[in-house]
């Protein structure tokens, strides 16, 4: 009976410990994850224009000019099909998507983004993909 | 302190060095070449939202951002 006991408070104290165990590693996982957007956003911040910067804060976008067309796009918060090649009225054109490699984070990829149209925009569209679904 | 940031999961990591210091100057230079060699772009500041994308090492650039090399997205 006593063994009965102790088995049964061994076992509650270990799955007790696996999950206090589970926990610390779920708030290491997700504060690492906000560390990464954090750093990446004021990254971001400091490469943006003061233009951008404002726009980006305004509306989570901002619009970059391609180096070699003069085409305006539409940068939105995101990782995956966020950019909008836009018209001369302003109005879209398309989708376009080319992330850089690694699973990185928004901010991040933003800004690649950015880097790529605004100094060598052939190059970056040479591998992305085009999209005309609407959102 | 001059500093070389790459791009990756945790937002980036930054290596910071020493423009008066040849031996420090030397290894960011390797570094340069080995991030360029593996596809990274290498890019300087010129001016407020303003960028230039540089092919060569340059000891004179007080921040240089290095990202991955630029992959079609996921198709819609």
């Amino acid at each position: 009976m006593s063994q009965q006991i102790l088995l049964s408070v061994g076992s509650f104290g270990l799955a007790l410990i696996g999950m206090l165990l589970l926990s610390a590693l779920l708030l290491v996982v997700a504060w690492s994850g906000s560390f990464a957007r954090a750093r990446a956003l004021s990254l971001l911040e400091e490469w943006l224009s003061p233009e951008q910067r404002a726009c980006y804060e305004r509306f989570r976008y901002f619009d970059v000019i391609g180096s070699d067309t003069g085409t305006r796009y539409r940068v939105h918060h995101g990782t995956q099909t966020n950019i909008e090649e836009l018209s001369h009225s302003g109005q879209r054109v398309c989708k376009w998507c080319f992330v850089p490699e690694g699973n990185l984070v928004a901010a991040d990829v933003m800004l690649a983004q950015k880097i790529a149209l605004e100094t060598n925009e052939r190059g970056a569209l040479s591998v992305a993909h085009r999209s005309f679904v609407s959102r | 302190m001059a500093s070389q940031i790459v791009m990756d999961r945790t937002g980036d990591t930054r290596h910071m060095f020493d423009k008066q210091d040849r031996a420090e100057v030397a290894k960011a230079e390797q570094r340069f070449k080995e991030l360029t060699g593996a596809g990274f772009t290498a890019a300087v500041r010129s001016g407020p939202g303003e960028q230039r994308i540089i092919r060569s090492f340059d000891p004179t650039a007080e921040e240089t951002l290095f990202y991955p090399r630029l992959v079609g997205g996921r198709r819609r």
